[in-house]
């Protein structure tokens, strides 16, 4: 089976039924996408497949072919990192920081779609990615700086 | 102070950049050379781990139903523990799943449905942490006796990442990777399980997904060095959701007794106070399972943080009722303080209501502590907070009812009689639904005396997450068990807060730099729970005295059989009697068997989304008892819902099924819906047919297809639902099984199901719309409900659930296109309503030509309603388009007639030439229909 992740192409000995999740993190060794529920009920495992917002622990790995699969790490890095992540980065937006790829991935796909969302869209967009740590404040405000809205400055 | 030159100003973490980018950071991530994966099979008793049944109920591990997995490398058993090795994750995952187990019969486990009845039947040991003044001779001579109970349930620590672990068992060094926050306990009990010197054992602690207390991090580091003991190389262990959901060290449920009342001049006679506390520290897991240690509770003392109130009441006594876990227990952030607290600050709004003083002034009363006053005051005044000595009706919008409540808490930890923590009080602002009972947190005012913050920005961080958590536990957190065990193994059955739902939040930190720093990790939690009660009291004039406040405890506490203001003159009584719900439409095990389920099925996904639970069969109703006007009624809204069309088959009985649906993802065949008993839904209780109506599962625990548009009838009343079901038990059985789907991979899968729930559904039942006409609240309960219009009319997104932002902008159907229903039409002429009524009535519009393809039969069926429900749907369809009068309406038709008619007479497809503008829009229905599937 030949992935295209991140750009590049992989030829992966998995079955094809192998959850797409599972060829990121072991064959490719590849850290952003979490388990968080095997369900795609929680978003950790998000990952944009031909720019959309999709849950690589549901999603079979022949479903995947011929599409291009983008990673948190092929966003950006450290040193160069996408304007999401930058936006994250900036307003501190994670305690545990579990959930921050399904977070910054889905904020992504929403710029993508709707560059200038409404706060309404963020909270919209983000419905379904679930935050325990409740930094669901920071993530909101990372997601409007990444949408160029001007913040209000905190205390 | 100025000596410092980093402490006390906010500086960013230096973990994010990594955390952001996908650097290696977890536990999770941990990656060793020959690395093989490992999944745990876990025991049927669920999240119990005390009593003579753990780690002896295993009889037998069928080796041979796994032998076709490749790369299978073990299967490993000691105990009730058992594991399963493979070179690969996936295939260690069906290992697991596949693995033939068989248990002895399930023990007989404490029955949770009635947590207040399983925990003051739970023994106990008095602890008295203080008795002040004469406490029974002061509540005797009480002008006002006061009596009250107050309930927490059983709660999840919710990590987001499911715990893992690697270890790597060699001759020379034992070493494991966790992300435990033990981790020298860790170590001493990995020692004791593998029987080696705590020396040799090197734990290398990684980070990993919050756990607010505790999780199986733990247990999973214990579950991995077995497995890599039996195989000899390094084997990565991560455990399910389910495992992690059903086997966390949950936050205990508490129970608190509160006895008490108020002198005639509206001073606190007294306070007695008790507590019943059953955790521990939940031993790791694999020493139960393995037999290492006996599995018998032990008690710890930790119910009494917070225990005494933080008021200077005369006449005081406070009683920790010491017990072992009922349930797999431990702390969770606030620990006891948290239940505790809910108790104090309920009660003393209680008193002040009846003294009929404001709340705060009340407190201040008998609040001693010089920075607890500053706190209270403080918040008081960034709040706006007004006083209100008796309570006044709120102005009702519509069916919201707004309320604000107050509570203030120091936290007490550590062993007692312990130490302060920071100062927390809030000020939260509720809107409750007073005919959904939705309970929506929307503003809190949460202030904090912290001492010297050393990062103030991480203080904050702490405030706001302690707010959102605490509101999220306090509004729909609740443990669900089945007989005992824990039954909430996913998302969807133990739900969280999310984006939408969360209140605004403005954090108020009080400058101490001048003081000593103190904890701030779980201050802030503290008085949530009381504040929002107080605040649903102030809104509605009820108390609600236990957790969690979903929609069906607050209609309950409404409109329900029991009395739910407080009897302040009656005689005191016993606890186990006084204020308690007699609680059938909790969500909780058992339960949904029974009638009861129907109201908590209708409200809430809750609990009744486990894919697992069926609903018994019963013997096919008796349609009789169903009056012949409930039976008409139900009779036009099927054909509303237009169930005939699509559960009918070409030439087929009507809805006996088996019609096929062509989808992007497959095809699904529709289901017998006559009352058969074995093929149709003749089995079927109506709490199951409600249920699959609302949340598209089906009565033996399936989900349902999302074809089956649940989604809209889900806003259906709770009256029209059951016309709808006894019409449809009225109808002679038909025997007809439904043929199996074929559907293209990944949407044959379950789990993508359930996940589709969790992401698109909402069960919420219809809202009018206040500032609507009725004729139009009319049409969008038709059309967005039964009438399920949008289910074709809107695009869905690439999970096939339709896309909210573009609601009717369009979307297709078996291959035609379903034209937009809104101004992005591309109809050349606009929609009026007039038009819309007349199509839906008659099945043609003059101007916008005849209903074809799967719309035909749809407005068959449309033809029982009577007609002021078409006119209604059509004012609500027509609310969507941008009005144009009817002379502007004909002269753009004939504009348009002249420029379509050489068009249609040049086009090689068969047109209707007396009416040019309909073949123009049929012509482009046509393009579509040429390139989709035929209606058949």
């Amino acid at each position: 089976m030949r992935l295209t992740v991140n750009g590049r192409n992989h030829d992966v000995d998995a079955a094809p039924d192998t959850a797409l999740l599972y060829v990121l993190r072991n064959d490719l060794a590849l850290n952003g996408p979490k388990y968080g529920c095997g369900l795609g009920e929680c978003g950790a495992c998000a990952v944009l497949i031909d720019g959309v917002a999709a849950r690589a622990c549901v999603i079979p790995i022949e479903g995947c072919a011929g599409r291009s699969i983008v990673t948190l790490e092929g966003l950006g890095t450290r040193e160069h990192p996408d304007p999401v992540q930058d936006a994250f980065i900036r307003e501190q937006a994670a305690q545990c920081g579990y959930c921050l790829n399904g977070m910054i991935i889905t904020t992504k796909a929403l710029l993508t779609r709707n560059p200038s969302p409404s706060e309404h869209e963020v909270l919209e967009a983000l419905r379904y990615n679930l935050c325990r740590c409740g930094a669901h404040i920071e993530i909101i405000r990372a997601a409007m700086r990444a949408a160029g809205h001007a913040l209000e400055a905190r205390d | 102070m100025s000596a410092y030159s980093v402490v006390g100003k906010s500086v960013p973490r230096v973990d994010l950049p990594a955390k952001a980018t996908g650097e290696l950071v977890y536990v999770h991530d941990v990656r060793v050379p020959g690395m093989l994966h490992g999944r745990v099979v876990r025991p049927p008793y669920a999240g119990v781990d005390a009593g003579p049944f753990v780690g002896t109920s295993l009889i037998a591990v069928d080796e041979a139903s796994v032998h076709d997995i490749p790369g299978l490398v073990a299967v490993v058993r000691i105990g009730d523990f058992i594991g399963v090795v493979a070179e690969r994750e996936e295939n260690a995952i069906k290992a697991a799943a596949q693995l033939k187990v068989s248990w002895k019969p399930g023990p007989d486990l404490t029955d949770l449905s009635d947590i207040e009845q399983a925990l003051r039947a739970s023994p106990s040991t008095p602890r008295q942490l203080i008795d002040k003044g004469d406490v029974d001779a002061a509540i005797k001579a009480a002008a006002k006796p006061m009596q009250r109970t107050y309930i927490w349930p059983y709660q999840m620590h919710g990590s987001i990442g499911p715990s893992c672990a690697v270890a790597d068992y060699g001759e020379d060094a034992i070493r494991v990777w966790s992300g435990t926050q033990n981790p020298h306990i860790l170590r001493g009990d990995l020692a004791l399980l593998i029987q080696r010197p705590e020396s040799e054992i090197d734990v290398i602690r990684m980070e990993a997904a919050g756990c607010y207390g505790r999780n199986c991090a733990d247990d999973v580091t214990a579950d991995a060095l077995l497995l890599s003991r039996a195989v000899g190389r390094p084997v990565r262990v991560q455990l399910t959701r389910e495992q992690e959901h059903a086997w966390e060290p949950k936050g205990t449920a508490q129970l608190m007794d509160v006895n008490g009342g108020l002198n005639a001049d509206g001073s606190v006679a007294g306070y007695d106070f008790a507590t019943r506390y059953p955790s521990n520290g939940a031993p790791t897991l694999a020493l139960l399972l393995t037999g290492r240690i006996a599995p018998e509770a032990a008690v710890f003392e930790m119910g009494d943080r917070t225990a005494i109130p933080p008021y200077d009441y005369e006449n005081m006594r406070v009683i920790a009722n010491d017990m072992p876990p009922i349930v797999r227990a431990s702390w969770f952030r606030g620990v006891s303080a948290l239940p505790n607290t809910f108790a104090h600050e309920s009660y003393i709004d209680e008193l002040a209501a009846e003294a009929e003083v404001d709340p705060i002034e009340y407190r201040l009363r008998y609040l001693k502590d010089k920075r607890a006053i500053d706190l209270v005051n403080a918040v008081a005044e960034r709040a706006g907070w007004t006083p209100r000595p008796i309570r006044q009706e709120p102005e009702a919008e519509g069916d919201i009812v707004r309320g604000r409540g107050f509570a203030y808490a120091l936290y007490v930890h550590s062993k007692f009689p312990g130490y302060g923590a920071a100062w927390s009080a809030w000020i939260a602002d509720v809107a409750v639904n007073k005919a959904t009972g939705d309970v929506s947190v929307t503003r809190v005012v949460a202030g904090q005396d912290s001492g010297l913050m050393i990062n103030p920005d991480g203080v904050r961080h702490q405030i706001e997450g302690n707010v959102i958590q605490s509101t999220s536990r306090a509004l729909m957190e609740e443990v669900s068990f089945e007989r005992g065990a824990v039954a909430a193994r996913e998302w969807g059955a133990y739900p969280i807060i999310k984006f939408p739902e969360l209140p605004k939040i403005d954090v108020l930190m009080l400058p101490r730099q001048d003081q000593p720093p103190l904890g701030v990790g779980e201050s802030a939690s503290v008085p949530s729970a009381a504040a929002i009660a107080n605040a649903i009291y102030d809104a509605t004039g009820v108390r609600f005295r236990e957790l969690p406040f979903t929609p069906e405890r607050i209609l309950k506490g409404l409109h329900g059989e029991q009395p739910a203001a407080p009897a302040s003159l009656a005689p005191p009584v016993q606890p186990a009697d006084l204020n308690r719900w007699q609680n059938p439409l909790a969500k909780r095990g058992g339960m949904l068997a029974g009638i009861a389920a129907l109201f908590a099925a209708a409200i809430g996904i809750g609990a009744a989304a486990l894919p697992w639970r069926a609903i018994a069969p019963i013997a096919r109703p008796d349609a009789s008892v169903y009056s012949a006007a409930t039976i008409a009624r139900g009779k036009e809204l099927a054909a509303l819902g237009a169930c005939a069309v699509c559960h009918t088959s070409e030439h087929g009985v009507a809805n006996a099924g088996g019609r096929p649906l062509e989808t992007p993802f497959g095809t699904i065949y529709t289901t017998n819906i006559t009352p058969d008993v074995d093929t149709g839904i003749g089995a079927w209780s109506y709490p199951a047919f409600e249920r699959a109506m609302r949340e598209g599962i089906h009565r033996d625990g399936r989900h349902l297809y999302p074809a089956f548009p649940y989604t809209h009838f889900a806003r259906t009343s709770d009256a029209d639902l059951q016309a709808l079901y006894a019409y449809l038990m009225a109808q002679a059985p038909v025997r007809a099984a439904t043929p199996a789907n074929a559907l293209a991979f990944p949407f044959n899968l379950r789990p993508l199901l359930a996940g589709w729930n969790a992401l698109f559904h909402q069960p919420q039942i219809f809202q009018p719309d206040p500032s609507k006409s009725a004729t139009w609240n009319r049409g969008a309960y038709l059309i967005e409900g039964l009438g399920h219009c949008s289910a074709c009319h809107s695009p869905r997104n690439a999970l096939g659930a339709e896309r909210q932002a573009a609601y009717l902008a369009g979307g297709f159907a078996e291959g035609w296109e379903a034209p937009a229903l809104t101004s992005l039409s591309k109809a050349p002429v606009p929609w009026s309503e007039d038009e819309l009524y007349a199509y839906l009535r008659t099945g043609e519009s003059r101007l916008h030509g005849v209903a074809a393809g799967p719309m035909a039969p749809v407005v068959r069926e449309l033809a029982a309603l009577p007609d002021q429900d078409i006119r209604a749907m059509a004012v609500y369809l027509a609310s969507f388009n941008t009005p144009v009068d009817r002379s502007a309406h004909d002269a753009l038709a004939a504009r348009l007639e002249t420029t379509t008619t050489a068009t249609t007479a040049a086009s090689a497809a068969p047109a209707s030439t007396k009416a040019p503008v309909r073949s123009a829009m049929r012509s482009a229905a046509r393009r579509c229909s040429a390139a989709g599937r035929r209606w058949r």
